[in-house]
């Protein structure tokens, strides 16, 4: 049974509620575990290999219509007037809908649905609900706007410039700046024997996830349903409730299969409401699918960095001072979700006492800013293990023992113990021992083609758990179990992770269990998956729903074969009698005696720890050979360890590697929004000139697991896995291009006309 | 996609017949469809090529040139024994062409055709130059992809790999019109868009393209196709070059050096070409070569990386071939 904590909040009119998990013994490293920490395939591997796993464009209802956006040319402009006339009397054509025709509908912050100022090329203008695509297409170009342009900035530095146009009335610079202080940091750097004063930038990089952002939309009677791609059912059900002045639990939203999100899809976006008003309009269900253009320009983005960074060291390497200056580009609107903070890594990941981080977001004309993979921590440990690597050559100390002579057993922003101290210590010595890292070979440094190597180390602030977070267990007649919740699969392998934690915890063979997610009408509610934090979530409270069914079962089975509750257990689908293995008596025979009684289980998640702070960790070592004439730069081998705790499905972990890494390997090297100035352009808004990686980009990635519980941040031990591989990827692919060419490049991507105009330049001087 | 009439001719006659300035022929369809789809361009009428009795995908050997149907595919060339003895470069780079599943699509006719990859080219809201405006955006904006070469008001470049093959291996392109059987260098062939003539090719609009015919090398030629991405497969030349070289006891009496992703059509390094010829085949000679091909190129703001790649490419080709 879950018992709630009630005190009063610090802010007014807030409650702090926490539920308290029922008593249950943390799976420590001694657990013997029979379902938990096996590999397993995805439970619904066989649908989505046979093509039967339902997507959201796979959505086909009863007479369903198709709508398209008409989307602003113009990167800055006033929609002085919308003509809609001939669209709307085309053939096929259900509805049309626009500023004109609607009642605003708050959207962003301080913006509407369909706003009478565009601010980017992209912005929502009208949209269509039609028969086909096609002839929703051929409706669009009916439509006449008449645009007045607003002048427009798209840089960083054109948004700062003196007398620069406005994005929004308030500015260009969005809230106040983040100031981040401790210690002296002037003083720190005063007393530095060894300086690093470096400026770095990061690009936009586009989360292209196989499945764009899309949704359809039904109504019945008073009720909407929408089959989103979502993070987050419920946020979304939140979002679209409140737009369209609908109670919640008239708003369902469904999410079965996800083709990624990686960040981009933790909130309702645009679409979701334009689809239920054609819905509404037409009085047919409508598809609103992005295309790849659209998916690419209008829905998030990581945002663009510049990361002033400066390192204090003596010369025994202690960090006297760490202080970053950071600007970020975050488009047009600020939108919700996870924030790219950029600063935390430079906070947290190395002991220091004197610290001080900047952050000014910037509003432009362009793509809102959203979560991307490790938001913000993939931005900072560009810079940050960059100035390391060259603070480590500078001192002439092995980079690994420059972190280790900073190394951290507490967070520094609360000063609490981790959960988990040794966690990167472990990761640095298991990613050090798998590459081999002090018996590696020197690269011969003469030749065209030359080798190098390079490391870096991250933190991450998620992969702990985000309380609140519910579950339901119904132990069946038959002796098999359903578990309900109301998170959602995104494609990290949830379904299969969650059903192992009931599995074990119910004491029934996997194929026993189904897991039932992605409803909010059908489970109870669940956060945004996002900050890979959902297993570290969910599988505290489906083991707290599982041990109150377990616990009626047992009363059940003393009952029935008159043995006390102390000796029996429940493994396998058996319920066993303690030094007794001939009386251990099947699941379903037990249930058959009270059937049709079924049993019932709830959990919560309870509340993170107070006194000690979980998180993630990680460390990876890149090989790779870069060719001096061509600037090509070919990555051989990935190496890395990562500090999630318990594993509880090693084929599900090392999925998430393999995607961050491919995943870093085309931030570091191929991918960039490319965007004209003058026009406010987006000129890469497509798989064609966007080059994220493909498998020939992508070399032998070895996961060296550290597979340690951390039974203090939750009873399951385990943690999140899904952004950090992603992290240090970039930078020790920048660190090994050093090791091999000594270019220092401090602008990502390292493409190859970047590479090559810097190998250029590094010529030129030596001749 | 805008609508449009669509019609399988029976003869090449009738498929020339139905040809005006708003129908588009369709053989693999890789390039038209993605135009048609970007609104880039809207033919009223779509004649398919693939059905045609007269039109084949055959590659065969006929007088000392290898004819190659104009239906043949990118992967045909990939993959054929004949190309593979005698024209190699061809076979490699068909190989580093965008992806298996587009060269199974793609067609040697339709090859030589295709539009230019330039960004702003193929953005439905930019009216540039080569689609009848007034300006090159290219010229002033990101042109890091566009061309080093050349004096066209366009800057794109020629998209092609198998462009510069063809070049380098003299080949003919025989095509059919209202006039009957006709033929064309391929050097003369491509050719840099004008004011009155905004393509990269003189193929006139009421004509089909039948076969390509390449003319079998002399004995002791040796050729190469090399190619930068930026990545290591599907992606369209940073730079390329086809080079094919004859060398006869140690010295160097025919050279063709040709260069992809470089200026509007395929670009003939005519200067490198000459340095080579007469000269002993080996390191220096190429490294020269090499060094002359990239010397009159003229980089935009974003792509003076172009001339290193340019030397590096020919070079590698040169070494390749010439061994």
């Amino acid at each position: 049974m879950t018992t709630l904590k009630i005190t009063k909040g610090e802010e007014k009119g807030k409650l702090q509620l926490e539920e308290q998990e029922p008593e249950m013994a943390a799976w420590g490293t001694d657990a013997a575990l029979a379902v938990v920490g096996q590999r397993h395939p995805r439970l619904e591997a066989i649908e989505k290999v046979t093509g039967r796993a339902q997507y959201s464009s796979d959505v086909r209802l009863p007479r369903q219509l198709y709508a398209t956006v008409l989307r602003s040319p113009h990167p800055h402009a006033t929609v002085a007037a919308i003509d809609i006339a001939a669209a709307e009397v085309l053939p096929g054509v259900h509805a049309v809908i626009c500023a004109e025709n609607t009642e605003p509908i708050p959207w962003y912050h301080g913006s509407f649905v369909f706003d009478r100022t565009v601010r980017l090329i992209g912005d929502e203008v009208a949209a269509v609900a039609a028969e086909s695509e096609e002839i929703a297409a051929d409706a669009l170009r009916l439509i006449e706007v008449t645009y007045e342009p607003l002048t427009h900035v798209v840089s960083m530095d054109a948004a700062q410039a003196p007398g620069a146009p406005k994005v929004r009335d308030e500015g260009n610079v969005a809230g106040e700046p983040k100031v981040y202080s401790r210690g002296d940091p002037d003083e720190g750097l005063r007393q530095a024997e060894v300086m690093i004063d470096r400026t770095y930038t990061t690009q936009s990089a586009l989360h292209n996830s196989l499945e764009p952002h899309g949704c359809t939309a039904a109504w019945d009677g008073q009720t909407l349903t929408l089959w989103d791609s979502t993070q987050s059912i419920f946020t979304v059900r939140e979002q679209v409730a409140q737009a369209l002045g609908l109670p919640e639990h008239r708003v369902r939203v469904i999410k079965q299969h996800m083709g990624g999100g990686f960040g981009a899809k933790q909130i309702s976006w645009k679409q979701d409401v334009i689809a239920a008003l054609l819905a509404q309009r037409s009085g047919r269900p409508v598809q609103l699918m992005l295309d790849r253009e659209a998916e690419n320009l209008v829905v998030g983005n990581r945002p663009v960095s510049r990361q002033r960074v400066r390192l204090g060291a003596t010369r025994d390497g202690t960090l006297t001072a760490i202080d970053a200056d950071i600007t970020q580009g975050i488009g047009a609107y600020m939108t919700g979700g996870e924030a790219s903070n950029v600063s935390g890594m430079y906070q947290t990941l190395y002991r220091c006492d004197n610290v001080r981080t900047v952050q000014t977001p910037l509003y432009t004309n362009l793509n809102p800013g959203v979560a991307f993979r490790a938001p913000g921590h993939v931005e900072a440990a560009w810079a940050l293990e960059q100035a390391m690597d060259e603070l480590a050559r500078e001192l002439g100390i092995d980079p690994i023992e420059l972190r280790l002579r900073n190394y951290s057993e507490t967070e520094q922003l609360e000063e609490k113990p981790y959960t988990l101290p040794e966690g990167l210590r472990l990761s640095y010595e298991r990613v050090r021992e798998a590459f081999g890292w002090d018996t590696r070979e020197r690269p011969a440094g003469e030749g065209r083609v030359r080798r190098g190597v390079g490391f870096a180390a991250h933190d991450w602030v998620g992969g702990s758990g985000s309380p609140p977070g519910y579950a339901w267990i119904e132990l069946n007649a038959d002796g098999t179990a359903d578990v309900v919740t109301g998170t959602q699969d995104i494609g990290t392998g949830t379904r299969t992770g969650l059903a192992q934690v009931a599995a074990e915890e119910l004491g029934l063979p996997l194929e026993d269990v189904s897991l039932h997610l992605g409803d909010t009408s059908t489970g109870p509610y669940s956060p945004v998956s996002s900050g890979s934090a959902t297993q570290a979530t969910l599988g505290p409270a489906i083991r707290a729903a599982a041990i109150e069914v377990r616990s009626q079962l047992l009363q059940i089975a003393s009952t029935a074969m008159e043995i006390p509750v102390p000796r029996l257990s429940v493994r396998q689908g058996k319920v066993l009698v303690d030094g007794d293995e001939r009386r251990s008596t099947p699941v379903k025979e037990i249930m058959r005696q009270v059937a049709p009684h079924t049993l019932h289980g709830q959990g919560a998640r309870g509340a993170n720890p107070t006194e000690k702070v979980a998180r993630t960790f990680g460390a990876q070592i890149v090989e790779l050979e870069v060719d001096t004439e061509t600037g090509e730069v070919t990555v051989l081998r990935v190496v890395t360890a990562h500090d999630c705790g318990r594993i509880v499905n090693p084929t599900m972990v090392d999925s998430q590697v393999i995607g961050g890494i491919t995943q870093g390997i085309g931030f570091a090297l191929t991918e960039e929004r490319v965007v004209d100035d003058r026009l406010g352009l987006v000129l890469n808004a497509n798989m064609e000139e966007y080059k994220v990686p493909t498998i020939a980009d992508v070399p032998p990635i070895e996961h060296a697991a550290v597979d340690v519980p951390d039974p203090e941040a939750n009873p399951t031990g385990a943690k999140g896995i899904g952004e950090p591989p992603l992290v240090p990827t970039a930078p020790a692919i920048a660190n090994a291009v050093f090791d091999a060419v000594g270019i220092r490049v401090l602008d990502a991507p390292i493409s190859r006309h970047r590479l090559l105009d810097l190998l250029t330049t590094q010529r030129e001087h030596a001749s | 996609m805008r609508p449009f009439a669509y019609s399988r001719p029976e003869t090449i006659e009738e498929a020339i017949a139905l040809l005006d300035s708003d129908a588009r022929l369709l053989a693999g369809g890789t390039d038209l469809l993605t135009l048609m789809k970007g609104d880039i361009v809207a033919p009223a009428h779509l004649v398919d090529l693939k059905r045609l009795p007269d039109l084949d995908d055959v590659i065969d050997l006929e007088e000392g040139t290898v004819s190659i149907g104009a239906l043949s595919t990118l992967a045909q060339l990939e993959t054929d024994p004949l190309i593979a003895m005698h024209l190699p470069a061809l076979a490699q780079a068909a190989a580093v062409a965008a992806t298996p599943q587009l060269r199974n699509m793609a067609t040697i006719g339709g090859n030589v055709l295709q539009r230019p990859r330039c960004w702003y080219f193929r953005n439905d809201d930019v009216h540039c130059w080569l689609k009848g405006g007034e300006e090159c955006f290219a010229r002033e904006g990101d042109n890091r992809y566009h061309a080093v070469f050349g004096e066209s008001r366009c800057v794109a470049v020629h998209p092609s790999d198998l462009a510069s093959v063809l070049v380098a291996y003299g080949a003919t392109v025989h095509y059919r019109d209202s006039g009957g059987v006709q033929q064309i260098g391929i050097e003369d062939f491509f050719s840099p868009p004008t004011e009155g003539r905004r393509t990269e090719h003189v193929l006139p609009a009421e004509a089909v393209i039948t076969r390509v015919t390449v003319p079998m090398t002399a004995d002791g030629a040796r050729s190469r196709y090399v190619k930068a991405m930026d990545r290591k497969v599907w992606a369209f030349a940073l730079a390329g070059a086809a080079a094919v070289v004859v060398v006869d006891e140690g010295v160097v009496r025919d050279a063709r050096i040709v260069l992809s992703g470089v200026a509007t059509v395929p670009w003939r390094a005519r200067a490198a070409e000459q340095a080579l010829i007469g000269a002993t085949a080996g390191p220096e000679a190429f490294a020269q070569a090499a060094e002359i091909a990239a010397a009159d190129a003229v980089p935009l703001a974003h792509n003076g990386y172009k001339v290193p790649l340019v030397t590096a490419m020919v070079r590698r080709a040169l070494a390749e071939a010439g061994v």
